[in-house]
């Protein structure tokens, strides 16, 4: 494959064996997401939504089936292979924004980058991601707990840009900021997008979802449409 | 490193949880390192004391009744003139020593307190082989006598004092000739505290033809259990009429019981580490309990389990090292503190072997505070990701 699709599902099945019987969450799930797409997946509670997003985040491997990330197969990787992954090429924006609380703004948005050097702060990338997330100087040395839910959200989202991922993966993330705040988040997401970085959203609101330029519903493990 | 970062925050931000649980180590530190500093100053003043080098068999009746006391009707609290010529040809060519001893009565000087002492009565010949003067000179004649330091000391004599013994002066006076040097306890002859006369002299005053004991130097160290085993073989051959003890191996098993002594006490120190141990397990479980919903983020956002694992062994290590670094100061105040008070010296603390305690106790404590932070940190790093994101 010359210039792989950034993430590709084909006949994914994922199985919950419990003890009351065995759980189908995603029933035979093929779908294609090319690089700078903006896709919103879409769905009821139940629907198999989170163990999509669980294994498009690559924090869990299928059943049977194959799921490629930028043309690699994560089927049968080890956990330490798939946290590799999930560090370079995922950018994971979470509903409760989860920084961590001990560290200052840029070590947070460093946090990932630093895990991948094995270095410490570089106060030079994380400043260039903030200001691309269009976030105030003055609060790069304050704590989390500091700024609002909107800022906070940001510093997410620049936390999730540092290592330059294939994909951005968010989880409803405007779930926990009014309407306003929001809209700016997915302003920001929208403009990302046009400069190229693609986008996969899971929400349940559909005036988020508008945002987006495909949506993928889903309904009891199968893509409905 | 921002795992190291983290895990400094976070015992900061827990400041009293991570001091009470510090505290335990310190107190492990401090119980170790003091109980083994104190062992070993005490193995060490006391071989000090027993300044005797193990080179003599010392030979006393057999005292113990033996249980079935009835029907040994030889036995006599005394070694016979016949059982010493025993002895002396079974241990030639080491010199062996009669000892006549006996307690008395006796007055320095006219008019002074009556007191009771050891006296010895050994042969002049013998005596030079025994023991040194730090003043005066061995006495010849049957008048003359040598005391001990400490006798000395504590009554007052001079070379030239007189001593009246017995009752009234009933068995005589002896002038000192000489002053013998301290020899702190020994297993032959304690003279510290007494007067040694001559054989002859204690012969004719307390009409003895028997001894008291007998004292066999020997040349060569080596020799000495073969020497004990000649006495025994020879002397209590149809029953025990003498106990003998090679001083070589009294002085090892003395010492081989001090060194129990100091293990068992620095074992109980051990078990206050232990102790301490289990309160780093059990703030390291909090730790974790209360951030499984951090490590899930990081875990999700690219931290690799051993990533996770050291974070935590770093705040383990945080506790155990400034915990060890607190109790080795505070066993060093500690040990010199036991020394100077308990044993009024502090010499025996500014030695090696006494200050390697301290490392030791705060190695242990190290060593305790990684042990007890594997489990909690292993743990931590084995959560599963999607749950751990999902726990609130």
């Amino acid at each position: 494959m010359e210039n792989p699709p950034v993430m590709l599902f084909r006949d994914v099945v994922k199985v919950y064996p419990l003890p009351a019987g065995d759980v189908i969450a995603l029933d035979g799930v093929s779908f294609q997401v090319d690089r700078g797409e903006f896709i919103s997946v879409m769905g009821p509670s139940g629907s198999g939504k989170s163990t999509l997003l669980n294994l498009m985040g690559c924090l869990d491997t299928p059943t049977t089936g194959d799921i490629f990330i930028s043309g690699t197969r994560i089927g049968d990787m080890s956990d330490t292979e798939l946290t590799s992954l999930r560090r370079d090429r995922i950018g994971f924006i979470f509903q409760y924004f989860n920084l961590f609380p001990l560290l200052n703004i840029i070590e947070n948005v460093t946090f990932p980058m630093m895990l991948k050097t094995g270095r410490g702060v570089d106060p030079e990338r994380g400043k260039e991601v903030l200001r691309a997330v269009q976030l105030d100087d003055k609060l790069f040395t304050h704590t989390p707990t500091e700024l609002s839910g909107g800022q906070q959200q940001r510093v997410a989202v620049a936390r999730a840009l540092i290592n330059n991922p294939d994909i951005l993966l968010c989880d409803e993330p405007t779930g926990n900021l009014d309407s306003k705040t929001g809209d700016g988040i997915m302003d920001l997401m929208s403009e990302l997008n046009r400069k190229g970085t693609t986008i996969i959203m899971v929400t349940h609101d559909a005036h988020i979802a508008e945002y987006s330029r495909r949506t993928i519903r889903i309904a009891d493990g199968r893509i409905v449409s | 490193m921002i795992f190291w970062e983290i895990a400094k925050r976070n015992v900061r931000i827990h400041l009293l949880r991570s001091f009470l649980a510090m505290l335990g180590i310190v107190i492990g530190v401090v119980a170790i390192s003091t109980m083994g500093i104190l062992g070993n100053s005490m193995v060490l003043s006391v071989s000090d004391s027993l300044r005797t080098v193990g080179d003599s068999v010392i030979v006393t009746p057999h005292a113990g009744g033996g249980g079935m006391g009835f029907g040994s009707g030889t036995t006599s609290f005394t070694i016979s003139e016949q059982e010493f010529q025993q002895i002396k040809r079974v241990s030639a060519p080491n010199v062996a020593i009669p000892v006549l001893r006996t307690s008395e009565r006796m007055k320095l000087g006219v008019g002074s307190e009556e007191i009771v002492a050891l006296v010895y009565g050994l042969d002049p010949d013998d005596v030079p082989l025994m023991l040194n003067l730090v003043e005066g000179d061995y006495s010849r004649g049957n008048s003359g006598c040598l005391v001990g330091a400490t006798f000395a000391k504590d009554n007052n004599v001079r070379v030239g004092s007189r001593i009246s013994l017995g009752k009234d002066g009933e068995k005589g006076t002896l002038r000192v000739t000489g002053i013998i040097e301290e020899r702190g306890m020994a297993f032959d002859v304690s003279t510290d505290s007494a007067v040694v006369a001559t054989r002859d002299w204690f012969d004719g005053t307390y009409n003895r033809d028997d001894y008291d004991q007998v004292v066999v130097k020997v040349k060569n160290l080596d020799e000495i259990a073969d020497v004990k085993t000649a006495i025994e073989k020879q002397l209590n051959r149809r029953e025990t009429i003498v106990d003998v003890m090679d001083t070589r191996k009294t002085m090892e098993t003395i010492f081989e019981a001090f060194g129990q002594i100091t293990t068992f006490v620095s074992a109980i120190g051990g078990i206050s580490m232990i102790v301490a141990g289990v309160s780093i397990l059990n703030i390291m479980m909090m730790s974790v309990t209360e951030r499984i919903k951090e490590i899930g983020i990081m875990r999700s956002i690219g931290a690799q389990r051993r990533e996770v694992m050291s974070m935590f062994l770093y705040e383990a290590a945080i506790l155990g090292i400034l915990g060890a670094i607190i109790g080795g100061v505070m066993s060093f105040v500690g040990g010199y503190a036991i020394s100077s008070l308990m044993l009024q010296t502090t010499k025996y603390f500014f030695v090696p072997s006494s200050l390697i305690q301290i490392v030791y106790g705060m190695a242990f404590g190290i060593v305790v505070c990684l042990i007890c932070g594997i489990y909690p940190a292993w743990r931590a790093a084995n959560l599963n990701p999607i749950d751990a994101l999902r726990h609130e």
